[in-house]
């Protein structure tokens, strides 16, 4: 056949061949689905069994999962690596049924043995939360390769195993951490679990780069095939990556409080609130008990009576944030109770209140001075601390403010106790024995962070946290949560300030965000780009 | 000093702002009393629309004039004290290293020089995240990086004066060498170093508000780089809380220089003369 050229013919193929051309590029953005997140910091510990933290979980909740998830609906939980659970009559044994058919991502099977071998190997022995909560845990029995009992040696509330669930029990594959040293594993840095995503890579200072697991156990998940977290230290440079489309999602508050109105109002990018109801900060003024003037319950009080709760909320927070009542958060639909003893704003009850602990106004306009250390992890920490020092100094308390890096703070505070008062954002974990009953309970060894070490000691409590931590019936522990809501707002080991969660920026093409109360730190089968 | 370095605009122009900025810190607690940390109005107020706070309020609603003029204080005395420290410092180690010469000597310079190879914002970073951040230890800090300069010009300055005919002729007299050192070099060693005083007090007062935005400033008190630092989360917002107290920094450093400058011009001339 002879070849033909006319013009129309010509430029019909030409089309064809831009067309051609144009195809792949077209069809790559459309199905690649590569969404950039933004990442804050760069966890020392990545491996979420060993270090059960916000930080971590970020971006290892994506490779390696827990027996169950936080969930909006039900019982508040839903089924991931367990299918079910139940616990025996006398509280000394819970037995989990696990999911079959899910394989880890080196391909072979998962079963009750990795279970075994992560509560007894790692969770009782290396968590930081583990420790203390599995204290009790004796034996991990393996019937078969789907079930798994775990054995305590006193009795402990369902209800409590059940809230720790999301947070402690992250499985890790018994045939890559066995006979190593757990905490120098190279799977501590490259993950390998049996989530959505599989590890990638990592560029320390760059990014960390999650692929989509292609034989996951949900049919049809994960709906995005990378994600990739670029790690944005600087909080100003989170927004200006939205505004420019190099990232779609920040979380954990990475853009700025001040920043949100103005973020909110671009076109392309939504403001996010929902999705951290179960990771509730709560901002406290830590007391060290050992000072003199701050032994007097009046003194407390009158600290307390001295912060302006709603001036923190609406000024520091712009909103962002509910005034506490007491040591559980209001939105904890379990524990919480309003019947506490309130302490509200009043500067010149504070006033009457140093006066009648002995410590009237000095020739200088003060009573005593203190040393205040507020915790450098959050803006709002800080400004915390700068507006305490002024409201103290409102009702003649001189503080100095001692600021420093992380380390320092947590050597100063929780090992040294080289501390007047300290501002703390210690994290309320669905059920207070968890970690919250740690900040008021005497008896914890120096260098614990995150816990009473201000040398405050109650019997009365201490007796109380004991009785609810081997108490099975919810509706008694219940019970005696709102007693010690009560008996910490009467005594004031530390003072309550406000309650906040978190909010994501993400763009508007993003589906399947905000799905679970613990989402940011949930494994985002679901997150899609449309 | 040669009245001849107030003939240039630029000196006068320096030497004004120089007086304002220091009457202003002078009078800070006159002009603005109380605690300038004090939150004393609303939150985010915008300048030139309140009389009460003319400059309008940060974040927790502190006033930004009075943080402003407090600041002052604070960049004035960093400044003003490294140059003390630096200066005395320098000189004593340089005029010692020309005067005794031989192993002294080596000895001295070489450590003028390990202190010169390290940049002085590094040397200032270190020292103060070690010891904590307090007045007393952020002018060490920089003076740490500072003194090195004055050292090497006073050595060189003693080196020439030494062989001169005068000192030979007091020598012959038999003047206590230390005499010698204190009556007939240092006086004329002096003036060139002297010079040096503007620019360690502007770098100082760089560093100083460099330390203090990286949050190795004194939390409890008002400094300009603290400002900055604070201002800088809100700055598509809230421009205002970066950019007052960034000129106010610009300005002081600017005066400083063009001062300097022109008094070291003169001094070079009367030399020449």
């Amino acid at each position: 056949m002879p070849l033909s050229l006319t013009r129309r013919a010509l430029l019909l193929s030409s089309a064809a061949l831009l067309a051609m051309q144009a195809l792949p590029t077209s069809a790559r953005a459309a199905t690649s689905g590569r969404i950039t997140i933004a990442a804050d910091s760069e966890p020392a510990q990545l491996n979420p069994a060993i270090a059960a933290s916000n930080g971590t979980f970020f971006i290892a909740s994506k490779v390696i999962e827990p027996l169950a998830e936080a969930a909006y609906d039900g019982t508040g939980l839903r089924p991931l690596l367990a299918t079910g659970w139940e616990g025996s009559e006398d509280g000394l044994s819970v037995t989990f049924h696990l999911r079959d058919g899910v394989r880890w991502h080196d391909g072979k099977p998962f079963t009750s043995a990795d279970v075994a071998f992560s509560a007894l190997q790692v969770w009782k022995p290396m968590q930081n939360i583990g420790r203390t909560l599995l204290a009790n845990l004796t034996a991990v029995d393996t019937p078969d390769a789907k079930t798994a009992i775990f054995r305590f040696s006193k009795p402990t509330p369902l209800q409590l195993i059940e809230k720790a669930l999301p947070v402690v029990s992250s499985v890790l594959p018994k045939h890559v951490y066995e006979g190593t040293d757990i905490a120098r594993n190279p799977a501590n840095s490259a993950l390998i679990g049996t989530g959505p995503f599989v590890w990638g890579d990592y560029k320390p200072g760059q990014y960390y780069l999650l692929k989509r697991n292609p034989s996951y156990w949900q049919p049809d998940l994960p709906r995005a095939e990378e994600l990739v977290f670029t790690v944005l230290p600087d909080r100003a440079s989170a927004a200006s990556a939205l505004e420019a489309g190099d990232v779609q999602l920040a979380a954990f508050s990475a853009v700025p409080l001040v920043d949100l109105a103005r973020i909110g109002a671009v076109p392309g990018l939504a403001v996010i609130t929902k999705g951290y109801e179960a990771l509730t900060y709560q901002l406290i003024v830590e007391i060290n008990h050992r000072n003199e003037p701050l032994a007097n319950l009046k003194v407390r009080q009158a600290i307390a009576h001295a912060i302006d709760k709603k001036f923190v909320r609406d000024t520091i927070f712009l909103g962002h944030a509910t005034e506490a009542t007491g040591p559980v958060p209001t939105n904890d639909p379990t524990f919480y109770t309003s019947d506490v003893t309130p302490h509200a704003f009043d500067i010149e009850k504070a006033k009457a209140l140093l006066d009648e602990a002995g410590y009237p106004v000095g020739a200088d306009g003060k009573r005593f001075a203190l040393k205040l250390l507020p915790a450098p992890y959050f803006t709002e920490t800080r400004q915390f601390g700068d507006y305490l020092r002024q409201a103290l100094a409102a009702v003649g308390i001189e503080a100095t403010i001692v600021a420093q890096d992380a380390p320092g703070h947590l050597k100063a505070v929780y090992t040294d106790h080289d501390f007047d008062l300290a501002v703390a954002p210690p994290v309320f974990r669905a059920d207070p024995a968890i970690s919250t009953t740690n900040l008021v309970r005497s008896g914890l060894p120096a260098g614990v962070n995150f816990s009473n070490q201000g040398g405050y000691s109650n019997a009365e409590l201490d007796k109380l946290i004991d009785t609810a931590l081997t108490t099975l019936d919810p509706a008694k522990r219940v019970e005696l949560y709102h007693r010690f809501q009560q008996l910490v707002t009467q005594d004031l080991p530390l003072i309550n300030v406000v309650d906040w969660t978190f909010t994501s920026v993400a763009a508007t093409q993003l589906s399947g965000l905000a799905t679970n109360p613990r989402w940011a730190v949930s494994n985002w089968a679901e997150l899609a780009l449309a | 000093m040669s009245t001849s370095a107030f003939h240039r605009p630029e000196a006068r122009i320096g030497a004004a702002l120089l007086a304002a900025l220091g009457l202003l810190a002078l009078l800070a607690p006159v002009l603005s009393p109380g605690d300038p940390l004090a939150i004393s109005g609303l939150p985010l107020v915008l300048p030139f629309t309140e009389a009460l706070h003319p400059l309008g309020t940060d974040r927790l609603g502190r006033d930004l004039m009075a943080g402003l003029i407090h600041g002052a204080r604070i960049s004035m005395t960093v400044g003003l004290l490294v140059a003390l420290v630096a200066l005395t410092a320098g000189m004593l180690v340089g005029t010692l290293a020309g005067l005794i010469g031989g192993w002294t000597e080596a000895i001295l310079m070489r450590i003028v020089e390990a202190f010169q190879i390290v940049p002085g914002f590094l040397l200032a970073l270190a020292f103060v995240s070690v010891t904590g951040p307090r007045l007393s230890t952020v002018v060490v800090a920089i003076a740490l990086g500072a003194w090195t300069g004055p050292a090497r010009l006073a050595r060189a300055r003693v080196l020439v004066l030494r062989e001169s005919d005068f000192v030979a002729a007091a020598r012959v007299l038999g003047h206590h060498p230390l005499e010698i050192a204190l009556r007939q070099v240092l006086p004329l060693a002096l003036p060139p170093v002297l010079s040096l005083t503007a620019i360690i007090v502007a770098g100082a007062i760089l560093t100083e508000a460099a330390l203090s935005f990286l949050g190795l400033g004194n939390p409890n008190a008002v400094t300009w780089g603290a400002m900055i630092a604070e201002g800088r989360n809100q700055l598509r917002s809230a421009a205002w809380l970066s950019v007052l107290p960034g000129l106010a920094l610009l300005l002081t450093v600017v005066a400083i220089y063009l001062l300097g400058e022109a008094v070291a011009d003169s001094l070079g001339a009367r030399d020449r003369r």
